[in-house]
């Protein structure tokens, strides 16, 4: 039955509002979120949980097939836990997102700020910057794997010219650079997503701050700290949050660049659970090092949405 | 005179942010005399254009064919389950509405490289591992919808209520007002958000490799990832195959910026 939808947007309890929406032929809209929802949840949620069990259960290739496995306890944490690489991937692990973070949030600001000064182009070159973006993270790390490379890279020529090293570095074999060899190539795809966010940021400042701090005789570092800074707090949570994220996701550069290696000097967590799952077929292994990452992802990303509901509270 | 000197800037820092690009097209077309030349050689000395000979010899048409069907296959399903609910999203604002974007938001995060384990044993119990290709698109529909979704939201929600019920009282029905008034207006937006999503799973790399198989059915992320053993030594091929995979992505995105980039903020943060 067909009736006039005019009422307003939001009126009246919530329950009430879901009855009137189905009465109203409003269960089209319902089952289109449903739908949506149900699909994530057979595919997303579902697995996250068969991980949690699975990192719990007894697993090799005899009872791969089936979902009744015996039940271990955390003898699988234990396991996992008391490897020799465990600390070695979990220090990685950290370096790698700080330092990945640290970068792309300094380089990013800097060049949402340089790009927000009006001259001709400023956006179109800044729209540029998303070309790294967009390709693939397998190709990228490809690519860096050539300039980065230690007898003919232009990287460590670049260098030399410069004066800043003398000799080559061996960014993929030295165990002791391999794991900034990552953190580069990853800065460089990370710059992009962090610059526009901020971007958007800095453009909800509204002018008028800063000329009124211009006016009470605020020097440009000072406005930058006091207007700036303040002001995008909820912003910059939420890139935070966000960089967090897409570094810990990050197995594409891994795999294009080291593999993990040389002999782990640059595995990270994300990787190694990987590693575990299918390169020694310990998938109880690679489950508990995913549910320990996972549990990390959301909290992370908890702090994340909270930051972005204080932003569109302010 | 101020204006012109931050362009001048500006361009020399996109040129350095650009280069890494630059330099793969360059190394695509080096003889290998100029590849590893020390110091290395800004621009080739003569061009050495091995482009059809890596195609044939990598069989990346094969390669790029199934890259096209798994990102149009997620592309498509992700445009058929995520716009009705963006739109439903968009349009109302109450506790259900941030629940479900809370859950949507939560999905979004979980990394391929760990989900993929519980995929795996999962889609194997399931039989799913026989048509491999389905099985990536149905893995990686779950890791890009939440994007889908929050973009497309943040795009529908500029569409005004207004026009849906000025559909219902001229007697549409709801249905017919969400397919007959909402989806033509939202075309744009949800064909520049579809765009992203193929191109993020164009690029895919965790599901593939985990779970094809089969030679004649992998990805050319895989395909790529073969020339990448720990002594790796054929750079010409590498760039050159990193080119072929690459220029028509980069097309694509110079010819939509604009409306990538705008599609992204009004998204991103929200």
């Amino acid at each position: 039955m067909r009736r006039p939808a005019n009422r307003r947007r939001a009126e009246g309890p919530v329950m009430g509002r879901m009855m009137a929406r189905f009465r109203d032929g409003g269960s089209f809209e319902v089952a289109m979120v449903a739908l949506a929802l149900a699909y994530l949840f057979v595919f997303a949620t579902v697995p996250m949980l068969y991980t949690m069990l699975m990192s719990v259960q007894k697993i090799d290739m005899f009872t791969l097939g089936s979902l009744a496995r015996p039940f271990v306890g955390l003898r699988n944490y234990a396991h996992v836990l008391a490897m020799p690489v465990a600390w070695r991937v979990a220090t990685n692990t950290a370096i790698f997102v700080f330092l990945s973070v640290f970068f792309q949030l300094v380089i990013g600001l800097a060049l949402a700020i340089y790009f927000r000064q009006s001259f001709p182009g400023a956006a179109t070159l800044r729209g540029l910057f998303l070309a790294g973006w967009v390709m693939p993270a397998l190709v990228v790390g490809a690519i860096w794997r050539w300039l980065l490379a230690g007898d003919f890279g232009v990287v460590n020529y670049l260098l030399n010219s410069l004066g800043l090293i003398k000799g080559h570095i061996f960014w993929i074999s030295d165990p002791h650079v391999a794991l900034y060899s990552l953190v580069i190539a990853n800065v460089w795809l990370g710059i992009p997503f962090n610059m526009l966010l901020l971007s958007v940021g800095l453009a909800a400042i509204p002018e008028d701050v800063y000329e009124a701090a211009a006016l009470d005789g605020a020097g440009p570092i000072q406005r930058f700290l006091f207007v700036t800074v303040p002001m995008m707090r909820a912003t910059l949570g939420a890139v935070l949050s966000l960089s967090i994220i897409f570094t810990l996701q990050q197995y594409d550069l891994v795999a294009a660049l080291t593999q993990g290696g040389p002999s782990n000097a640059s595995n990270v967590a994300q990787y190694w659970s990987w590693q575990l799952s299918f390169e020694t077929y310990d998938i109880a292994g690679g489950s508990v090092v995913a549910v320990l990452m996972i549990l990390v992802v959301i909290l992370v990303a908890i702090l994340y949405v909270g930051s972005t509901r204080f932003e569109q509270q302010a | 005179m101020k204006r012109w000197l931050l362009l001048g800037f500006g361009l020399v820092i996109t040129g350095i942010y650009l280069f890494p690009l630059y330099w793969m097209y360059v190394s695509a077309l080096k003889s290998s005399e100029d590849l590893f030349a020390y110091p290395p050689r800004f621009l080739p000395h003569h061009i050495v254009w091995t482009v059809g000979h890596v195609f044939v010899q990598h069989e990346m048409a094969t390669y790029l064919t199934n890259s096209l069907i798994i990102a149009g296959g997620v592309t498509l399903i992700c445009i058929v389950l995520g716009t009705g609910c963006a739109r439903v999203l968009a349009r109302y604002r109450n506790r259900w509405v941030d629940v479900a974007l809370f859950a949507i938001l939560m999905m979004q995060v979980l990394p391929s490289s760990l989900m993929v384990t519980p995929l795996f044993v999962g889609f194997s119990e399931a039989g799913l591992l026989h048509t491999p290709r389905l099985a990536v698109i149905l893995a990686q529909v779950a890791k890009v919808m939440p994007f889908y979704i929050v973009l497309t939201r943040a795009n529908l929600g500029q569409i005004p209520v207004e026009l849906e019920q000025a559909a219902m009282v001229d007697g549409a029905s709801r249905i017919g007002a969400f397919f007959r008034i909402i989806l033509p207006l939202a075309r744009n937006g949800i064909l520049v958000t579809g765009i992203l999503v193929f191109l993020q799973s164009f690029g895919e790399y965790v599901y593939a490799r985990s779970m094809i198989s089969e030679d004649d059915l992998q990805t050319a992320t895989v395909g790529l990832a073969a020339f990448l053993g720990p002594n790796t030594s054929d750079w010409n091929g590498l760039m050159t195959y990193s080119a072929i995979y690459v220029t028509p992505i980069l097309i694509v995105f110079v010819l939509l910026q604009r409306r990538i980039v705008s599609g992204l903020t009004a998204g991103a943060l929200k």
